[in-house]
Protein backbone atom coordinates (compact mmCIF):
# COMPACT_ATOMS: atom_id res chain seq x y z
CA UNK A 1 0.00 0.00 0.00
CA UNK A 2 1.52 3.51 -0.96
CA UNK A 3 -0.41 6.86 -0.33
CA UNK A 4 -1.74 6.59 -3.78
CA UNK A 5 -3.06 3.70 -2.91
CA UNK A 6 -1.98 0.01 -3.96
CA UNK A 7 0.73 -0.48 -6.09
CA UNK A 8 3.54 -2.89 -6.85
CA UNK A 9 6.48 -1.73 -6.34
CA UNK A 10 9.58 -4.29 -7.76
CA UNK A 11 12.97 -4.87 -5.60
CA UNK A 12 15.03 -2.91 -8.73
CA UNK A 13 12.76 0.05 -7.78
CA UNK A 14 13.88 1.15 -4.73
CA UNK A 15 16.39 3.73 -4.11
CA UNK A 16 18.01 3.16 -0.84
CA UNK A 17 18.94 6.51 1.23
CA UNK A 18 21.92 5.59 3.44
CA UNK A 19 21.02 8.92 5.65
CA UNK A 20 17.34 8.73 5.01
CA UNK A 21 16.25 12.58 4.27
CA UNK A 22 16.55 15.48 6.21
CA UNK A 23 14.02 15.13 9.36
CA UNK A 24 13.86 11.75 8.24
CA UNK A 25 16.43 10.29 8.73
CA UNK A 26 14.80 6.61 10.14
CA UNK A 27 13.73 6.30 7.35
CA UNK A 28 15.71 4.40 4.74
CA UNK A 29 14.20 2.65 1.47
CA UNK A 30 11.95 5.02 -1.09
CA UNK A 31 10.25 3.95 -4.36
CA UNK A 32 9.55 6.52 -7.32
CA UNK A 33 5.98 6.40 -8.15
CA UNK A 34 4.10 8.28 -11.07
CA UNK A 35 1.38 10.27 -9.75
CA UNK A 36 -0.58 10.71 -12.69
CA UNK A 37 0.91 9.05 -16.13
CA UNK A 38 4.55 9.24 -17.45
CA UNK A 39 4.49 12.44 -19.04
CA UNK A 40 3.77 14.36 -15.46
CA UNK A 41 7.18 15.69 -13.74
CA UNK A 42 5.10 15.01 -10.47
CA UNK A 43 6.61 11.79 -8.53
CA UNK A 44 5.70 10.35 -5.61
CA UNK A 45 8.48 9.01 -3.15
CA UNK A 46 6.89 6.74 -1.28
CA UNK A 47 8.96 4.94 1.90
CA UNK A 48 8.52 1.29 1.59
CA UNK A 49 8.01 0.76 4.92
CA UNK A 50 5.95 2.80 5.90
CA UNK A 51 2.90 3.24 3.52
CA UNK A 52 1.63 6.49 4.83
CA UNK A 53 4.58 8.17 4.40
CA UNK A 54 4.92 9.68 0.77
CA UNK A 55 6.47 12.74 -0.33
CA UNK A 56 5.54 14.81 -3.57
CA UNK A 57 8.75 15.64 -5.65
CA UNK A 58 9.21 16.61 -9.43
CA UNK A 59 11.78 16.81 -11.76
CA UNK A 60 12.89 20.55 -11.74
CA UNK A 61 14.17 20.65 -15.39
CA UNK A 62 10.74 20.22 -16.20
CA UNK A 63 10.08 23.94 -15.08
CA UNK A 64 13.61 25.42 -15.04
CA UNK A 65 16.51 24.95 -17.60
CA UNK A 66 19.29 26.22 -15.58
CA UNK A 67 19.36 24.74 -12.21
CA UNK A 68 22.76 23.51 -11.08
CA UNK A 69 23.15 21.16 -8.16
CA UNK A 70 26.55 21.18 -6.42
CA UNK A 71 27.84 17.93 -4.93
CA UNK A 72 30.70 17.98 -2.70
CA UNK A 73 33.03 15.03 -2.78
CA UNK A 74 31.96 13.11 0.37
CA UNK A 75 28.38 13.48 -1.32
CA UNK A 76 30.01 11.59 -4.27
CA UNK A 77 31.34 9.22 -2.29
CA UNK A 78 27.91 8.39 -0.33
CA UNK A 79 26.73 7.72 -3.99
CA UNK A 80 29.24 6.47 -5.61
CA UNK A 81 29.01 8.33 -8.31
CA UNK A 82 31.62 7.24 -11.41
CA UNK A 83 29.41 9.25 -14.32
CA UNK A 84 27.31 12.15 -13.89
CA UNK A 85 25.07 10.35 -16.19
CA UNK A 86 23.80 8.17 -13.95
CA UNK A 87 22.32 10.77 -11.81
CA UNK A 88 18.64 12.11 -11.17
CA UNK A 89 17.94 15.15 -9.81
CA UNK A 90 14.34 15.56 -7.74
CA UNK A 91 12.98 18.85 -5.39
CA UNK A 92 10.39 18.25 -3.23
CA UNK A 93 7.11 20.12 -3.82
CA UNK A 94 4.52 22.03 -1.54
CA UNK A 95 0.81 22.39 -2.35
CA UNK A 96 -0.78 24.54 -0.32
CA UNK A 97 -4.03 22.95 0.32
CA UNK A 98 -7.00 23.72 -2.56
CA UNK A 99 -4.30 25.71 -4.13
CA UNK A 100 -2.93 23.86 -6.86
CA UNK A 101 -1.82 27.08 -8.30
CA UNK A 102 0.39 28.35 -5.67
CA UNK A 103 2.74 25.12 -6.00
CA UNK A 104 6.17 26.01 -5.06
CA UNK A 105 9.63 24.11 -5.45
CA UNK A 106 12.10 23.66 -2.99
CA UNK A 107 15.57 24.18 -5.01
CA UNK A 108 17.54 24.79 -1.45
CA UNK A 109 17.54 21.05 -0.44
CA UNK A 110 17.73 18.42 -3.95
CA UNK A 111 17.20 14.75 -4.19
CA UNK A 112 20.06 13.41 -6.00
CA UNK A 113 19.88 9.82 -7.04
CA UNK A 114 22.14 7.79 -8.43
CA UNK A 115 19.89 5.74 -11.22
CA UNK A 116 22.44 2.71 -11.40
CA UNK A 117 23.48 2.28 -7.93
CA UNK A 118 19.70 3.20 -6.89
CA UNK A 119 21.41 5.25 -3.61
CA UNK A 120 20.08 8.57 -2.59
CA UNK A 121 20.76 11.83 -0.74
CA UNK A 122 19.31 15.05 -0.18
CA UNK A 123 21.83 17.53 -0.51
CA UNK A 124 21.44 21.17 0.62
CA UNK A 125 22.53 23.33 -1.32
CA UNK A 126 24.22 26.32 1.00
CA UNK A 127 26.54 28.46 -1.22
CA UNK A 128 23.71 28.80 -4.24
CA UNK A 129 20.90 31.30 -3.66
CA UNK A 130 18.27 29.17 -4.67
CA UNK A 131 15.11 29.76 -3.00
CA UNK A 132 12.80 26.72 -1.07
CA UNK A 133 9.91 27.95 -2.47
CA UNK A 134 10.10 28.41 -6.34
CA UNK A 135 7.01 29.23 -8.01
CA UNK A 136 7.27 26.82 -11.29
CA UNK A 137 3.23 28.28 -12.13
CA UNK A 138 2.13 31.24 -13.06
CA UNK A 139 -1.36 32.33 -12.63
CA UNK B 1 24.20 24.22 26.49
CA UNK B 2 28.20 24.23 26.97
CA UNK B 3 29.56 27.33 26.48
CA UNK B 4 33.67 28.41 26.05
CA UNK B 5 35.24 31.20 25.30
CA UNK B 6 37.86 31.15 22.42
CA UNK B 7 40.08 33.73 20.84
CA UNK B 8 40.66 33.67 17.32
CA UNK B 9 43.27 30.84 16.31
CA UNK B 10 42.19 28.65 18.95
CA UNK B 11 40.16 25.64 18.59
CA UNK B 12 38.29 22.95 20.39
CA UNK B 13 37.79 19.11 19.21
CA UNK B 14 34.54 17.46 19.41
CA UNK B 15 35.34 13.95 20.58
CA UNK B 16 39.09 11.94 18.47
CA UNK B 17 37.79 13.64 15.10
CA UNK B 18 36.08 16.79 15.05
CA UNK B 19 38.27 20.22 15.08
CA UNK B 20 36.55 23.00 14.72
CA UNK B 21 38.83 26.43 14.89
CA UNK B 22 37.88 29.91 15.46
CA UNK B 23 39.84 31.73 12.62
CA UNK B 24 38.84 35.20 12.99
CA UNK B 25 35.83 37.52 14.39
CA UNK B 26 35.16 40.92 11.98
CA UNK B 27 32.11 42.96 13.73
CA UNK B 28 29.48 39.97 14.18
CA UNK B 29 30.41 37.82 11.82
CA UNK B 30 32.56 34.94 13.05
CA UNK B 31 34.45 32.88 10.34
CA UNK B 32 34.83 28.82 11.38
CA UNK B 33 36.87 26.53 10.27
CA UNK B 34 35.95 22.70 10.67
CA UNK B 35 38.21 19.58 10.51
CA UNK B 36 35.22 16.91 10.60
CA UNK B 37 35.54 13.14 8.75
CA UNK B 38 34.91 13.24 5.09
CA UNK B 39 31.65 11.46 5.48
CA UNK B 40 30.02 13.75 8.48
CA UNK B 41 27.41 16.16 7.00
CA UNK B 42 27.51 19.85 8.21
CA UNK B 43 24.71 21.90 7.83
CA UNK B 44 23.56 25.54 8.45
CA UNK B 45 21.07 25.91 11.04
CA UNK B 46 18.37 27.71 8.81
CA UNK B 47 18.79 26.08 5.92
CA UNK B 48 18.63 22.48 7.57
CA UNK B 49 15.45 23.43 9.63
CA UNK B 50 14.12 25.12 6.42
CA UNK B 51 14.82 22.03 4.14
CA UNK B 52 13.17 19.67 7.05
CA UNK B 53 9.94 22.35 6.95
CA UNK B 54 9.90 21.55 3.67
CA UNK B 55 9.79 18.05 3.59
CA UNK B 56 7.39 18.06 6.23
CA UNK B 57 5.37 20.02 3.63
CA UNK B 58 5.50 17.35 0.93
CA UNK B 59 4.37 15.07 3.00
CA UNK B 60 1.29 16.74 4.00
CA UNK B 61 0.30 17.30 0.37
CA UNK B 62 -3.10 15.96 -0.38
CA UNK B 63 -3.43 13.66 -2.84
CA UNK B 64 -6.47 15.68 -4.15
CA UNK B 65 -4.18 18.71 -4.34
CA UNK B 66 -1.73 16.57 -6.38
CA UNK B 67 -3.67 15.31 -9.29
CA UNK B 68 -5.12 19.31 -9.42
CA UNK B 69 -1.23 20.34 -9.80
CA UNK B 70 -0.26 17.65 -11.91
CA UNK B 71 -3.72 18.59 -14.12
CA UNK B 72 -2.49 22.16 -13.87
CA UNK B 73 0.65 21.63 -15.12
CA UNK B 74 0.08 19.19 -18.52
CA UNK B 75 -2.77 22.34 -19.21
CA UNK B 76 -0.20 24.85 -19.15
CA UNK B 77 2.22 22.74 -20.92
CA UNK B 78 -0.19 21.83 -24.02
CA UNK B 79 -0.81 25.70 -24.33
CA UNK B 80 3.02 25.77 -24.92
Amino acid sequence: MTRLGEREVSPEGIVYFPRGLIGLEDKREFALLSVKDNNSPFLLLQCVTDPGLGLLVADPYAFLKDYDVKLENPDRKTLKIENVKQLAILVTVTIPQNKPENTTLNLQGPIVINTQARIGLQVPQTDADYPTHYRPIDG
Amino acid sequence: MLILTRRPGESLYLGDNIKLKILSVQGKQIKIGLDVPEDMTVYREEVYLKIKEQNKQALETSQQDLLAAAALWQEIESRK
